[in-house]
């Protein structure tokens, strides 16, 4: 039932901001927010941990049941997890706006509001067309947030993200239709959109089947990660959205691509995502390299950290694609972290940007003289971004290069594994092992380039303010000194007629914003066994399909001609067919090398 | 000779106790014929967190001092005390690990830090893995003794920059020290950890405190600069560390050490057995991996550049993270993994060689540089080649003695660097500075320097420094393999003698003179009196008065801190000197560092450990011919800069520059090295990132507009009323996934 609270409340709030006052839009929307984190302290107690794999707290009406469509909602771990990044961002984006957003603020919370609603409905939807119905309409509030109050180029950049994005989604709707449509065929007509019922029936498609389906999954959740080469929305968008907005965006909008091809691409087709691993692999690995090096030679701070994205959801998705447990946790675990960490180096732009009405590098440095507790967070959650043990972000990273590292059919053989000792090999099987990882662990470095490029610009150095500010003080009010178009654009932000304060350094407020997110930052660097815990027995259901998929595949591939494990050259012909159980795979692969290196001979 | 060596073990027994006992019985029983020290495993006393907790500790104090915008020196008060503490702790946990028998290692569990549990199908049947990085610490021998000097050192540096950073106060002095404490938990978590992953997050963890400490003065863009050089150079070499780790744990199963060493165990009778191509390939890959991480932290080639960059720093920072600890760092993960470096045949020639060749040219860099801080960060460099070397050349006790000897003397020398800058108003260039430790109240500084320059130039006998250079001397010619690499270090030892003592004699002795450098500290030295020009007057402190300059003789702290170092620098030298090897080598015998694979290793590699040096022994011999060596640079040194100098700016030296032509400047320049890295690797880099920014913004953005663009000039002419808008994007979408349909069928191809 608190789950229909989670999505009912931003919805009541919503509802009531638009019979209220335009005064009072943001405290109603930080109530509503507030509650809603609230609420998601008893989901929480209530939870299961032990049996974080079973979907609780479910909720079941029927909606359209001559199509067998219901309105389900229900957690696992990794919905739990999800739900708990969207429903804590909720206050946080809502009193980010409080000085930023005054122009129409009850259009603005309103839609905040909406948007919270339709993102939290996508994490606990239990039934395809709620979640499809959820997934779309985040476009909606996200439109509006952007076209009204966004940057100067905004126009384009909301149409472009719409349009992006809904194109895609259809075709994912495509794919996702067939899915029912086949269990239907199979069932007698009756339809039925229950997303785990629905999952058995995908599962086994035939495999050619299953790769279109996976085909159109990825047109529509590509998009929203973003993947490489369908990324180009997401720098605009996030460069034009107000701050609220790209914390939103960067927190959970993007996990909406990641949440889906996990729950959809991996639990809907595995056998094709057995498959295709590597291409996605590849994709991710192009993503982490081109958009890290794009990050590295921008002007424009927010860009900058929006191109980081790109990179960052390269490793997400990376790890998505290992196919394992170590991946695939470190996978969730980093749409958490990113969540955090750059939705929290959004917020800092976001403060930067309200006093000095800037996003330029050239026009900023060496903030550190001036506002040394905004600096402090800004390195700290860079460094964050960066991948530091002990904050949140490395956790996630390592895991996710682990499992890519680890996922790859030819470890434990040949040249790959053990000649003399028994020991066992801890690879899984897959296609896309150490130089896939090599190459994307560059990644590492080239974060810590364009981070450490960021911060050595605008937080450390001599001191540099856009023209019509004083360098001079350090001390005061931000818009003390500022004269002609400033004081006239200060004024205009203002919202009661006095004069809108903002002090040089950070104010309560904004230390209230950061300082929760800060500590998450390193209570998850830390103690991360807080969400691993949480979600291990889900990812092991979906790890547990997997791998039967990729044991098969392996074994048809075996039955192919061309050898998939190199000849190891020391391995005496006799070595390999005298192990026991000849029958099992491993073995046959054995067989199969030391059979072939005695035809060779 | 050997009744002050017996002297000086009188006088550490009666200074320390039984912290030092050792009986010379236990250093004969783990003699050069010994057995293999049998690795046990227990659990340790809870006590030992309090090493890493304590550091830690002062750092959250003194953030909140930062909170509390505190504005006294309360935050190196809160920081030596708890240092202080940990370091007592460490002595403790030290005392209490050595009545255990020899090769235990202690295990102390914190918490359960990354924890992975899962299933997977091995041969048709579900096996349990699980993927552990626990907040653990690992105690064994090894442990011990790199934990006893940083914490020792980190306490005695803390109280000697109360003091240099006192001008501070109330700006960055909170901000210092809560990196400082953050290093030194850091360093005890790499140092300490019982897994590779908990070793990594130190390895950052030194790694952001150096960034945030080099970057100190942040106004000052060289010092930004440097900062971000040395982070990311080192995060090339942590992906090498990585990596390494991956394949430790795809390999062994774990990246916990106790399974891994365990795990090693038939790899070690393979090799016992002479049967090196029994140990699989993959696992001999994993020391290649880890030795990248070990080059990028420990500043050695290819990834050295930025050591000397680092000196940007406050020099306390530079004594300690770049001088004493965390440049050890790699050596110390060497020594720890010891046995997977035995498991590769090209594991350990390839460091030796990588530090014979960092050695020399760090040397021959340091030789021509004129600011005392460079020559002693080059110096770094070279001595953590010549540890490089010492491990690899399998006689990690000789790497680790110098590890230890080098902490103590190359801390001193750069205090000591660090009081003259002080001093003199951040002047460091040998040609303006004379006669130093001649002037009233430099005294201590004065001997401090000629002590750390006779370690660093390895002077016969008394000094410990000789001790342990000899040590990896004599074993590089015994071992037939070998012998190339100890002539470079032999010739890199005259080399270092030379420049070691060319700093000496120009700086610290001669005639006085000074000019001060261009930064004031506070408001203490009165007004600008601009670059104090002293040329052509022999008396420097005379003039001086004109300009209003005083030099700012050290206080009680630092001066404290030079007496402590300068005694404890000949205290230590029995602790490496008896026995080859004393105290160190049974502490290093009793570790994973333990060299007692070294036959099996040599007869798998077919070499020979009992080389003769032109018919002698090469260990007696090292020790005459090191020792003249060492002299003859001392020597030349002496006459080249001291003798007859009667000025600063010049010396005899000068007059010999033209003769080697352009050399001299090349080696000035640092072989462009910088400059090279910049053109092959940082440019063309860049020019990727442009060309990926443009094709970004033009072609794969470009394609989405011109797919969207299209139909609608098209609909514009068919159907006039269509917005258009909506088909243009969606056709642009269209355009997006035919791009990543046409790589996935390529890729699929």
């Amino acid at each position: 039932m608190f789950l229909l609270g989670l999505l009912a409340i931003p919805l009541l709030g919503a509802a009531l901001i638009a019979g209220s006052p335009a005064h009072a839009a943001k405290r109603v929307a930080l109530a509503a927010t507030s509650i809603a984190v609230a609420l998601f302290i008893p989901i929480v107690a209530g939870f299961d941990f032990a049996n974080n794999g079973t979907m609780q707290g479910g909720v079941e009406y029927a909606w359209l049941p001559t199509l067998g469509v219901k309105f389900a909602v229900g957690i696992d771990g990794v919905s739990l997890a999800l739900l708990g990044l969207t429903v804590l961002l909720g206050p946080i984006c809502v009193a980010a706006s409080f000085t930023a957003i005054t122009d129409r603020p009850k259009t603005f919370y309103a839609w905040l509001l909406i948007l919270q609603a339709a993102i939290t409905g996508v994490f606990c939807a239990r039934d395809l067309v709620l979640f499809y119905i959820c997934f779309e309409f985040t476009l909606i509030p996200m439109f509006i947030l952007i076209s009204l109050y966004g940057s100067t180029n905004r126009a384009k950049a909301a149409i472009k993200f719409f349009l992006y994005t809904f194109t895609g989604s259809l075709i994912t709707l495509a794919g996702l239709v067939y899915v029912a449509w086949q269990h239907s065929l199979k069932h007698d007509g009756v339809w039925n959109f229950d997303i785990d019922t629905l999952a058995a029936t995908a599962r086994n498609l035939p495999l050619s089947t299953q790769g279109w389906v996976l085909l159109a999954l990825m047109a529509g959740f590509a998009v929203k990660v973003p993947l490489f080469p369908v990324h180009t929305w997401l720098p605009l968008a996030h460069t034009e959205a107000p701050t609220a907005g790209s914390v939103v965006l960067a927190g959970t909008l993007l996990k909406l691509g990641t949440y889906g091809l996990y729950r959809f691409a991996l639990g809907y087709v595995p056998g094709a995502m057995a498959e295709h691993a590597q291409t996605i692999a590849i994709l991710c690995v192009v993503g982490i390299i081109y958009g890290g090096l794009i990050c590295w030679v921008q002007r424009d701070v927010k860009k900058l950290v929006a191109y980081s994205s790109v990179a960052h959801l390269g490793f997400c998705v990376l790890g998505l694609v290992a196919l394992n447990q170590t991946g695939i946790t470190g996978s969730v675990l980093y749409m958490i972290n990113h969540g955090l960490s750059t939705g929290a180096l959004f917020l800092c732009i976001g403060m930067i940007y309200e006093r000095f009405h800037t996003r330029n590098m050239a026009e900023l440095g060496g903030l550190a003289a001036r506002m040394p507790v905004w600096s402090t967070f800004m390195v700290f959650f860079a460094m964050a971004s960066v991948g530091l043990p002990g904050l949140n972000g490395f956790v996630p990273e390592f895991l996710c290069l682990i499992g890519s590292f680890q996922a790859d059919s030819r470890w434990g053989h040949g040249l790959w594994g053990s000649t003399t000792t028994s020991m066992a090999s801890y690879g899984t099987r897959g296609d896309l092992g150490p130089w896939l990882t090599l190459i994307a662990g560059t990644g590492m470095i080239i974060a810590a380039m364009y981070l450490l490029y960021m911060v050595g610009r605008v937080v450390w150095g001599p001191l540099v303010l856009p023209p019509g500010f004083k360098a001079d003080d350090g001390h005061g009010h931000g818009h003390d000194d500022s004269k002609g178009s400033h004081t006239a654009e200060a004024e205009k932000h203002d919202d009661h007629g006095h004069h809108s304060v903002l002090p040089t350094d950070l104010c309560g407020r904004e230390i209230a914003i950061l300082a929760p997110l800060a500590f998450l930052c390193l209570a998850l660097g830390v103690y991360p066994k807080i969400l691993t815990s949480s979600m291990d027995l889900a990812i092991d259901s979906q790890v547990k399909v997997l791998e039967e998929k990729l044991i098969e595949r392996d074994r048809t591939r075996m039955g192919s001609t061309t050898p998939l494990v190199p000849v190891p050259p020391a391995t005496k012909p006799n070595e390999g067919s005298g192990r026991p159980s000849a029958s099992t795979i491993d073995s046959r692969i054995m067989v199969q090398n030391a059979g072939m290196q005695e035809a060779g001979r | 000779m050997m009744t002050l060596l017996t002297n000086t073990h009188g006088l550490m027994h009666a200074l320390s106790g039984a912290a030092l006992a050792v009986s010379d019985e236990a250093g004969h029983a783990a003699g050069h014929a010994s057995g293999p020290v049998a690795q046990t495993f227990a659990a340790g006393p809870m006590f030992g967190l309090l090493v890493v907790a304590l550091p830690l500790l002062a750092c959250i104090l003194c953030g909140l001092c930062a909170m509390g915008r505190v504005k006294t020196k309360l935050p190196a008060f809160l920081t030596v005390l708890c240092l202080a503490g940990s370091f007592l702790v460490t002595l403790a946990l030290y005392l209490q690990h050595h009545g255990q028998p020899a090769g235990t290692a202690w295990i102390i569990q914190g918490f359960e830090w990354i924890r992975l549990d899962y299933r997977q199908m091995v041969d048709s049947v579900v096996q349990s893995r699980s993927f552990i990085a626990n907040f653990g610490l690992y105690v064994d021998s090894l442990t011990c003794l790199w934990m006893l000097f940083v914490t020792g050192l980190a306490t005695l540096i803390a109280l000697y920059a109360s003091e240099y950073m006192s001008h501070d106060v109330g700006q960055g002095y909170n901000r210092f020290f809560a990196a400082f404490s953050l290093f030194v938990f850091s360093m005890a978590c790499l140092v300490m950890a019982d897994n590779l992953v908990l070793l990594y997050l130190g390895w950052e963890g030194v790694g952001l405190c150096s960034y945030l400490l080099i970057g100190y003065f942040y106004k000052k863009p060289s010092a930004v600069a440097a900062a971000k050089k040395a982070f990311i150079l080192n995060r090339i070499g942590d992906l090498g560390l990585a990596l390494g780790i991956m394949l430790c744990y795809v390999h062994f199963g774990s990246v916990e050490y106790k399974v891994i060493f365990e795990k090693c165990a038939p790899y070690m009778a393979s090799l016992a057995a002479g049967q090196l191509d029994q140990i699989p390939l993959i696992a001999q890959f994993i020391p290649l991996c880890l030795m990248i991480g070990a080059f990028g932290k420990s500043a050695q080639l290819p990834l050295y550049v930025w050591l000397p960059d680092a000196m940007e720093g406050p020099t306390p920072v530079s004594a300690l993270i770049h001088a004493a600890t965390m440049v050890t760092a790699g050596v110390f993960l060497i020594a720890r993994t010891y046995p997977l470096f035995l498991m590769s045949e090209y594991a350990l020639p390839i460091v030796a060689w990588v530090g014979a060749l960092t050695a020399l040219l760090a040397a021959t860099i340091g030789m021509a540089q004129f600011d005392i801080k460079r020559i002693m960060a080059y110096s770094t460099v070279s001595q953590l080649g010549y540890m490089f070397a010492g491990l690899a050349v399998l006689t990690s006790v000789g790497g680790a003695a110098h590890v230890f000897t080098h902490a103590f003397f190359k801390a001193m020398l750069f205090l000591a660097c660090g009081a003259v800058m002080h001093g003199f108003a951040g002047q460091l260039d040998l040609r303006k500075l004379s006669g130093v430790g001649s002037m009233p109240g430099w005294r201590v500084v004065g001997i401090a320097m000629l002590v750390g320059c006779l370690n660093l130039a390895g002077f016969p006998i008394i000094t410990a420094g000789f001790w342990s250079k000899d040590m990896i001397l004599g074993e590089a010619f015994a071992n037939s393999q070998m012998q190339a690499i100890g002539w470079i270090l032999l010739l890199t030892a005259g080399l270092t003698a030379y420049y070691t003592f060319r700093v000496y004699f120009r700086v610290f002795v001669g005639p006085k003179h000074y000019e001060p450098g261009d930064e004031h500290h506070g408001d203490d030295h009165g007004h600008d009196h601009g670059h104090g020009h002293a040329d052509g007057h022999d008396e420097g402190h005379q003039t001086s008065g004109k300009h209003g300059f005083h030099p700012h003789a050290p206080g009680w702290a630092i001066n404290t801190v030079l007496a402590t170092l300068a005694v404890a620098a000949f205290v230590i030298v029995p602790l490496v000197a008896l026995n080859h090897g004393g105290w160190v080598k049974d502490m290093v015998g009793a570790s994973s560092a333990q060299f007692n694979e070294k036959a099996a290793y040599l007869i798998a590699a077919k070499g020979d450990l009992h080389t003769k040096f032109f018919g002698f022994d090469a260990h007696k011999a090292m020790m005459v011919v090191s020792s003249i060596v060492g002299l003859i640079g001392i020597a030349v040194a002496f006459v080249l800069h001291y003798q007859g100098r009667t000025t600063a700016a010049t010396s005899k030296a000068d007059a010999l520059l033209p003769a080697f032509g352009p050399i001299a400047k090349w080696a000035q320049n640092k072989w462009y090295v910088d400059e090279f890295y910049n053109a092959i690797v940082r440019m063309p880099l860049l020019a990727l990132a442009q060309i990926f920014h443009w094709f970004d913004k033009l072609v794969i953005d470009g394609l989405v507009d011109f797919f969207g663009w299209t139909p609608r000039g098209l609909g514009g002419s068919l159907r006039p009323a269509q917005s258009g808008e909506m088909h243009t994007y969606a056709v642009g979408m269209a355009g997006g996934l035919a791009v990543m349909a046409v790589v996935v069928i390529v890729v699929l191809m």
